[in-house]
């Protein structure tokens, strides 16, 4: 182990790092405190007098303004955020926690993990190639496809609280959002990058894969020329949508087959730039992936035919729709992270447990027809499959559809977020609005609700009260008051025979 | 999927022998574990190895890095430098996927070639074969009393010199390598230039003199 240097902060805390370099970053020498429970990250390069009250914003207002708040603490996994500067040797540096266990590979790859990334970080990369899903990552790190739809709700959710406060990460990537699909987990790191729009310009245009078509376009444009696009809330907003893509689709939305230019660099320039087309653009067929150029292992995913992104379900295929088609080159129609947060979560309900035990992805999103089957594997649903149409009461005895669905499986929960429409799972959540109210079982033949916690619950089909810890059977057409209250829930059961 | 291919150009002349040849396999050993840990270029990196001595040989043809084998290295022989040249250039032609209207090409291949002595053949003409091909990067690496103006003229201004018996060195340049093939941020300031320029390296070690810049 090397050296222990100790210094002071600027704010007078006493830190210590051991000086053996851990990483080094585009920007920044990393170094590990002895216990490691924190990182020091030092520039290579002197800091301007912006740079510097931006970090000094970084560390001070803009930590306070996400963590000092009633449920502040509730950021603290989902951001690597610096808490310190230092100085050293006359070099600035930051003073951010450790990254959590969980973003260290446990198992890493395959054969006794033959890679060798046991112990290393689990970049995002690892998880948004079909490739290494397939070949080369250990199945116990992959995950499955709901825990993939909860790692983008965490990523999501991560980045509006960044846009909420008037910031913007400018460099997301998977290099810099670290997950753990094997737990649903995620946590936005290198946030020392911020964009505060008018007042700090960013340092980075991005990563290639999620740099946004119009900094792309305007990359060779000097820096202070009026028409250079740098990072901004939209540009994170596109390179959210590509990292929601990748990791439920394992490829990305742009890389298809149209060649723009013999020349690969300026090939690549024009397909992340400015003519980008999505691959699974609805009427331009002009990039759709070439199968005879496309690896064994990146099969089935690379194949849009056997995959599309369809899949994903209603909410997810909308703002796909909005992020690749109508907002790729108009960046002020993108989704924001809110949308797509919310679809996410809207996405949850409707995931079904595939029937196959050997399926690798163990969940998908039910496809609104009459014969269900899992789009990975094939296999289809067998049984009757209930399905909760939510509407919610908009004043007296007037219920309009909410465009929501819960779909039913063995010992699923209903949640206080079903039972009432102003009620939505992120971080304000009550602690007993985390509790569910009730489960559904396939007993005997039949689906029954069973109700633990909701004094108001009535079948309004047969004007029936159903009391706490009673059942209810689930029928076609059945219709269940969860709530009378103001936003209150209605659902209506329709039951699929397959 | 496009595949960045990387040709690692190799002197094994006799003067190569002993501590230098060994830190250079080391080096190669060392690129291909840290390259299949970056999940970036373990799904696009190609590697070959092309020695030189008495004469040019590839060594391992363009491979993917998980099926990659580092080759049995040995010093001997003379510095055939220029048969390389020609040897690397017309590997790559062979290689290396052109894009066509309908095919997505390959990127740029990158070349590092490294080099103890003083070329002992007509380098000169293989050098207008090597400029035939469409290079990425061209990095050039002088181990000791190497020739830099040779490299100069091969790789331009991306030329670094480092001393064999600094252990750390020829260790240090292989990271060095590692990290050009791997890819991050990009800079707001470095975007203007042509990507595939010498400022899309990374900053080299300190270990290391980069002459010319």
């Amino acid at each position: 182990m090397g050296r222990i240097v100790q210094l002071k902060a600027t704010d007078g805390t006493e830190i210590q790092f051991v000086d053996d370099l851990v990483g080094a970053g585009a920007m920044k020498d990393v170094y590990f405190s002895p216990d490691r429970s924190y990182v020091v990250a030092f520039y290579r390069t002197p800091q301007d007098f912006n740079a510097r009250q931006r970090l000094e914003n970084l560390v001070g207002t803009y930590r306070e303004r996400i963590f000092d708040q009633p449920g502040g603490g509730y950021w603290k996994d989902l951001f690597c955020w610096p808490e310190r500067l230092v100085e050293h040797e006359g070099r600035l540096g930051i003073v951010a926690p450790a990254y959590r266990g969980n973003f260290f590979f446990e198992f890493g790859s395959r054969q006794n993990d033959f890679l060798g990334i046991r112990g290393k970080e689990k970049e995002g990369k690892w998880f948004a190639s079909a490739t290494h899903q397939t070949k080369y990552l250990d199945p116990k790190e992959r995950g499955n496809w709901r825990s993939y739809i909860t790692t983008c709700i965490k990523i999501s959710r991560a980045v509006k609280r960044l846009h909420a406060a008037g910031l913007a990460h400018s460099d997301l990537s998977y290099k810099n959002v670290l997950v753990d699909p094997s737990r649903g987990d995620a946590c936005i790191i290198d946030i020392d990058g911020l964009v505060v729009p008018g007042k700090y310009p960013p340092d980075v245009v991005g990563t290639p894969d999620f740099i946004a078509p119009e900094v792309m376009a305007t990359l060779k444009l000097a820096k202070d020329d009026r028409n250079r696009a740098l990072p901004r809330r939209e540009t994170d907003q596109h390179a959210l949508s590509v990292l929601i893509y990748m990791y439920l689709l394992y490829r990305h939305p742009l890389r298809g087959g149209k060649v723009h230019d013999a020349d690969p660099q300026v090939d690549e320039e024009l397909a992340m730039g400015r003519n980008a087309v999505f691959i699974e653009h609805p009427t331009d067929v002009s990039n759709r992936p070439n199968l005879s150029q496309i690896r064994k292992s990146e099969l089935p995913w690379a194949d849009i035919s056997k995959v599309p992104f369809k899949v994903t379900g209603p909410y997810l295929t909308e703002l796909f729709l909005k992020a690749f088609v109508e907002g790729l080159h108009r960046p002020e129609l993108r989704p924001t992270a809110d949308n797509w947060e919310r679809a996410l979560v809207k996405t949850v309900d409707l995931l079904q447990p595939c029937t196959n035990s050997a399926c690798e992805q163990k969940w998908y999103v039910f496809d609104n027809t009459t014969a269900p089957r899992c789009p990975f594997c094939g296999t289809p649903f067998r049984g009757i499959l209930p399905i909760l149409n939510l509407y919610s009461s908009r004043g007296k005895g007037k219920f309009t559809p909410d465009n929501h669905r819960l779909m039913v499986y063995n010992d699923q929960y209903l949640y206080p977020w079903h039972v009432n429409r102003t009620i939505f799972p992120n971080e304000r959540l009550s602690d007993s609005d985390r509790k569910p109210v009730g489960y559904f079982k396939f007993h005997g033949g039949k689906w029954l609700f069973v109700n633990q916690r909701l004094s108001t619950l009535r079948n309004l089909t047969d004007g029936v009260d159903v009391a706490v810890n009673s059942a209810i059977e689930l029928k076609q057409d059945l219709q269940i008051l969860l709530s009378p209250d103001e936003g209150g829930r209605l659902l209506q059961v329709q039951m699929v025979q397959s | 999927m496009r595949r960045l291919p990387v040709y690692l150009v190799l002197d094994t002349s006799g003067s190569m022998t002993g501590e230098p040849i060994e830190q250079v396999k080391n080096g190669v050993q060392m690129l291909v574990s840290a390259l299949r840990q970056d999940p970036y270029a373990l799904e696009t990196a190609y590697l070959s190895v092309i020695g030189f001595g008495n004469s040019a040989t590839q060594l391992v043809p363009l491979t993917e890095l998980s099926a990659f084998q580092p080759p049995g290295l040995s010093a001997s022989g003379t510095t055939a430098f220029g048969e390389a040249l020609q040897l690397v250039a017309e590997r790559a032609s062979q290689e290396v996927t052109k894009s066509s209207a309908s095919v997505k090409g390959d990127w740029k291949p990158m070349v590092f070639i490294m080099t103890d002595g003083q070329p002992t053949d007509d380098w000169k003409k293989a050098l207008g074969r090597f400029r035939q091909e469409k290079w990425g990067i061209v990095v050039g690496c002088a181990v000791d009393s190497a020739d830099t103006a040779v490299l100069a003229e091969v790789c331009g201004e991306a030329v670094v010199r480092l001393n064999s018996a600094d252990s750390g060195a020829i260790a240090a340049f292989f990271k060095w390598v590692s990290a050009s093939i791997s890819t991050g941020s990009q800079k707001v300031e470095t975007s203007h230039n042509d990507v595939g320029g010498l400022s899309e390296l990374p900053p080299p070690p300190p270990e290391i003199d980069v002459v010319g810049l």
